[in-house]
């Protein structure tokens, strides 16, 4: 009984759409998420990243089929945030409330959260405890909001652009924190960001989407053999559009080919070859011309 | 329940301004100005018999004090009998400045409470936490309507009670007076009493009004104050013009106190001394609530603020 609970998907989504008004944001998108699984979602800006976030979050109506830990959301939204939390993309933290009170009050509705956890986690910072939210620097507010995110024993886990606006300082300690103090195989965590290269090294899996649909789900270790770049050298550039890149451009003078799925000893002889960030594999997914 | 109580908490905390220090600000004004008349002024005092109370059958109040040259002189001859009672109502007479403040209190506390937290987008915040929308807008409502009269009549019982040991160490010093009079304790908790009960009904009329000044929270995404005027004005507006009628606009008032006159009609009292003031309020307040409890009207308001509130937690279910 415990295994089909274990191995259920978090997220089960079939013909999930939203439209607002004749825009489709969402086009039919269908997709599992499992336990454990840190999940980079990317696209770029109004590709319906959020859309589907509000979704999965019960903040917003949809048409098709959603489950987010066996509960519909559109309807027990209060019931699913026992085991789900989020950081959306602005700042949400109440700015009238001062920084305990906000600790006050998420210990007197959520069952799941642990004070001591919490403060442990201000204590590192520089926050003091008796300011309003509104007195807080911006990276403050990211951090105490992550501090209370981290105390809260939750199964789900979902990061809509959490650090924008914040300094690369912040950032890495951001990520640092939520990979070694918070993720365990017990618990998913969706990142959606712009700065996917930082995100990179802690994605177990990745979902592109593009224009309401998904456009590519993997593995991150699977995508990474999946693409490689080739620095044409000179005179072989025939020879290697003739293999099908998936993209090409140009970098210092010389051309670039990424391919997908192809045999390495195909490219021998033809130039360098490079592993591809995730960054370029998105960029070649999005305008690759071959699609 | 637990849930509940943490939302109403967090209510109060965000709406402090309103639901406490306006009231507490106001009750220390009327007891500066009350200190200022009684020491500061001498003899100059006002206790003064309250020799004309008439209870109109329009339902209101009217009370005519009259001023005496000497009060000292009419306290002396105030009866036993009346002081307390002229004490009881002199002392809600001194004590009605923070209530003045109370619907103004009421009105913007139901108009921001869905629309503020849309507005800095802590509703976003909110929405992370396991509290369904319906406690989230239940809790919105019951503040303003259920706690805050409440925390007004505390600090007005409060500031009647500093009066009373004010006047008692003024008793002192003044001929013909007993700190025992200033303190008819039976009697004040009895007007405290009446004073909730007389809220109670005033607010279950008013339901379907307060309702829908939550309902225009929930939705407006800017200017809810003139979402919450313009389309009753509207409505009255239209009926007059096209029917020549004011049915709406008399729905209105009849559900913010008129009531209270339409079915108190042919209920007249005169009043010859304050301490029969209180068996005629409790009479009033009786017949009052009998009458509502049988009037159809009554019952339509709770439909309606029951319907205003449903729409207000479908649409806060979607808010972002």
């Amino acid at each position: 009984m415990t295994d089909t609970v274990m191995n259920a998907p978090v997220i089960k989504a079939r013909g999930l759409a939203k439209s607002f008004g004749s825009f489709q944001a969402l086009k039919q998108v269908s997709f599992d998420i499992p336990l454990g699984r840190i999940v980079g979602l990317i696209g770029a800006n109004g590709a319906g990243k959020t859309t589907l976030l509000n979704a999965v979050l019960g903040l917003s109506s949809y048409q098709g089929e959603l489950s987010v830990l066996g509960l519909n959301p559109a309807k027990q939204r209060g019931k699913l945030m026992h085991d789900v939390c989020f950081i959306s993309d602005v700042a949400t933290l109440p700015k009238w409330m001062k920084v305990l009170e906000v600790l006050d009050f998420v210990q007197s509705v959520h069952p799941k959260f642990d004070r001591t956890k919490a403060l442990a986690f201000l204590s590192r910072t520089k926050i003091p405890q008796a300011r309003k939210v509104k007195a807080l620097s911006k990276g403050m507010v990211v951090q105490l909001h992550l501090a209370i995110v981290m105390a809260i024993d939750a199964k789900l886990l979902v990061l809509d652009e959490p650090t924008l606006g914040l300094d690369i300082m912040f950032r890495k300690q951001f990520y640092k924190n939520l990979l070694e103090e918070y993720f365990d195989e017990q618990r998913t965590v969706i990142i959606t960001t712009h700065q996917v290269e930082e995100i990179e090294h802690i994605l177990t899996d990745v979902i592109f989407i593009k224009d309401g649909e998904l456009v590519l789900e993997a593995k991150t270790e699977a995508l990474s053999e999946q693409f490689v770049e080739l620095m044409v050298a000179p005179g072989k550039e025939v020879e290697a559009a003739a293999l099908g890149p998936h993209s090409t451009g140009s970098s210092f003078g010389k051309t670039t080919c990424v391919y997908q799925n192809i045999d390495p000893k195909k490219l021998t002889g033809l130039g360098e070859t490079r592993r591809v960030g995730l960054a370029d594999i998105f960029v070649a997914c999005m305008t690759g011309e071959t699609q | 329940m637990k849930t509940f109580i943490a939302l109403v908490k967090r209510e109060i905390l965000n709406g402090k301004n309103a639901y406490v220090y306006t009231p507490l600000v106001l009750a220390g004004i009327s007891l500066l100005l009350f200190i200022l008349a009684t020491i500061g002024f001498g003899n100059s005092i006002y206790l003064d018999e309250l020799k004309n109370l008439n209870i109109q059958s329009n339902g209101s109040v009217v009370i005519v004090v009259e001023s005496h040259e000497n009060s000292s002189e009419v306290l002396k001859e105030t009866t036993v009998k009346t002081r307390p009672a002229t004490f009881v109502v002199a002392s809600w007479m001194m004590s009605s400045l923070p209530w003045f403040s109370f619907p103004f209190v009421l009105f913007f506390s139901l108009l921001g409470a869905l629309y503020e937290e849309r507005r800095d987008r802590s509703v976003l915040f909110w929405k992370s936490m396991p509290v369904s929308d319906t406690q989230e807008v239940l809790a919105k409502f019951f503040t303003p309507v259920v706690v805050t009269p409440v925390v007004f009549l505390g600090v007005v019982i409060v500031l009647q009670l500093i009066m009373g040991v004010v006047l008692s160490g003024l008793a002192l010093f003044q001929e013909g007076l007993i700190a025992r009079d200033f303190w008819p304790i039976s009697m004040m908790i009895n007007s405290w009493i009446m004073a909730l009960l007389f809220y109670l009904f005033w607010a279950l009329w008013a339901l379907p009004v307060l309702a829908w000044v939550l309902f225009v929270s929930s939705f407006a995404t800017r200017l809810p104050f003139l979402w919450a005027v313009l389309p009753p004005i509207v409505i009255i507006a239209i009926e007059q013009m096209l029917f020549d009628s004011q049915n709406f606009r008399n729905w209105v008032g009849t559900h913010l106190g008129n009531w209270n006159a339409d079915i108190a009609t042919g209920y007249s009292i005169n009043i010859e001394h304050p301490s029969e003031i209180f068996a005629v309020v409790g009479d009033i307040l009786w017949y009052g609530a009998t009458a509502s409890l049988a009037n159809g009207q009554f019952w339509l308001g709770l439909i309606i603020a029951g319907g205003l509130l449903f729409g207000a937690i479908r649409l806060r279910q979607r808010a972002l």
